[in-house]
């Protein structure tokens, strides 16, 4: 069960017709670090074409550049980070950042952190963790670029985040997954059915951790960039059920997720999440969990 | 610590960083606040403000301890947006480039390189009095942003 073919009658069947995708360049504007109007105009002086991501507040796409938007001054002084449009999403879902002890579970190589800390201006704690020791170095030359002050970096399996006794306000979990095949010419050629399962499996894992190390009315925002059912709706079905976390109302670009899958009936709140095909963006999966309040 | 102290001295500047709140984790130097000192434990990777690392006893700034001392009256040379670029680029600096010097103009000092919105974009150091070079180079590159980029091409 593998192949172009298959997964792409799997989208058919939630209702979505494959068309081929070219990816789009992302930037967003640090704004701890500068005004955006003072950025865009830089960038607009260099001859770069932008165009304002219409669902984001600092999210420009890149129209045309002559050379890499990775190689300004700019960019080496930490005044935008480079950050495909949907995964710009999920940082800005959480509600009141400012001060809360924050946990980015599966941090490298760092854009969703930076973000993080934008929003919170520096304040509060970032606890961010990753898996991969090697991917921590491009994780932390990330935060020295963009000045980030408030992130503790350690190497970490999401699935251990109670090792470091610390309840957390907000968890971002962007947790790997299968991707997608916008961002990989080759994705149809290396995905099988139980390579999804495996991922779909390590996120229940994750997601189990982090209701453990969340505080009672704290916040979880989970995303993948896959966009199969196995990652996302399934498992935020099952999470909802099994973990004391219920689904938030979220208001931002995609469309109502799945209640349905394959002729299995969900819960209704799972509508509550967003489900974004490819288009204008890569593809997406994004929600906001809250922990129930424990019974005194 | 003391090296902190060292290197900001070479810029003809003074910087006061609580010493409560700078964790060395092997040779490096990280600040952190109170908050990330409550909640840190010692077997973290990164932490806070990364401020630089030592080797051999000779101290490695990070952009972060460049940009603190940049904020202070220090030795600094703002160059036009050419240079900049050059200068980014891991060249030294020629005084055609330059457009203003502040504090020191003598031979053998460090100064922070900035750019013409006051953004530090490294240091160096004075290869000849700015006051009567002509021409040619007068500052060598140590230490540029552009580090970033080749960080980047290295762990790739």
């Amino acid at each position: 069960m593998s192949g172009k073919k298959f997964l792409v009658t799997r989208y058919e069947e939630m209702g979505w017709e494959y068309e081929d995708v070219k990816p789009r360049q992302a930037i967003r504007i640090n704004s701890i670090n500068a005004k955006e109007a003072v950025v865009t105009k830089r960038l607009r002086s260099l001859g770069i074409k932008l165009e304002k991501i219409p669902f984001l507040k600092n999210g420009y796409w890149i129209h045309k550049s002559k050379f890499s938007v990775g190689a300004t001054s700019e960019y080496l002084l930490g005044l935008y980070s480079i950050q495909e449009a949907a995964a710009q999403i999920p940082a800005t879902l959480f509600t009141e950042l400012e001060d809360k002890v924050v946990l980015d579970a599966c941090a490298a190589p760092g854009g969703k952190t930076v973000q993080l800390a934008d929003l919170m201006q520096n304040t509060g704690v970032i606890i961010a963790l990753d898996i991969k020791k090697r991917r921590l170095t491009a994780l932390s030359n990330h935060l020295e670029r963009c000045r980030v002050r408030n992130a503790i970096v350690y190497h970490m399996d999401a699935r251990q985040a109670s090792r470091l006794k610390v309840k957390f306000d907000r968890i971002l979990l962007d947790v790997s997954c299968s991707g997608n095949f916008v961002t990989d010419k080759d994705w149809f050629k290396k995905r099988i059915i139980e390579d999804v399962k495996r991922n779909a499996q390590l996120q229940r894992e994750i997601l189990t951790e982090a209701a453990k190390v969340l505080k009672d009315d704290g916040e979880i925002v989970y995303a993948t960039c896959s966009l199969e059912p196995e990652e996302n709706e399934l498992n935020i079905d099952w999470a909802t059920k099994n973990l004391n976390l219920q689904l938030e109302k979220i208001s931002c670009y995609g469309e109502k997720a799945l209640t349905s899958v394959f002729g299995k009936k969900l819960d209704s709140s799972i509508g509550y999440c967003r489900r974004i095909w490819p288009g204008q963006t890569q593809g997406f999966f994004v929600c906001k969990l809250k922990k129930r309040r424990c019974a005194q | 610590m003391k090296q902190i102290k060292n290197f900001a001295n070479r810029f003809q500047t003074r910087i006061s960083l609580d010493k409560n709140l700078i964790l060395k984790k092997r040779d490096r130097y990280f600040l952190l606040n109170g908050s990330l000192k409550s909640l840190i434990s010692k077997d973290f990777f990164y932490a806070g403000t990364y401020l630089g690392k030592t080797k051999r006893g000779k101290l490695f700034p990070s952009f972060n301890l460049l940009r603190m001392i940049a904020e202070e009256k220090a030795n600094k040379v703002i160059v036009d947006k050419k240079t900049e670029w050059l200068f980014i680029c891991g060249r030294d600096i020629f005084k055609q480039g330059i457009t203003e010097v502040i504090v020191s103009k003598r031979k053998g000092d460090y100064t922070l390189i900035l750019n013409q919105h006051g953004e530090c974009l490294g240091f160096g150091k004075i290869l000849c009095n700015l006051d009567k070079a002509k021409n040619g180079v007068v500052i060598e590159n140590i230490s540029d942003i552009g580090d970033f980029l080749r960080r980047e091409k290295h762990h790739a």
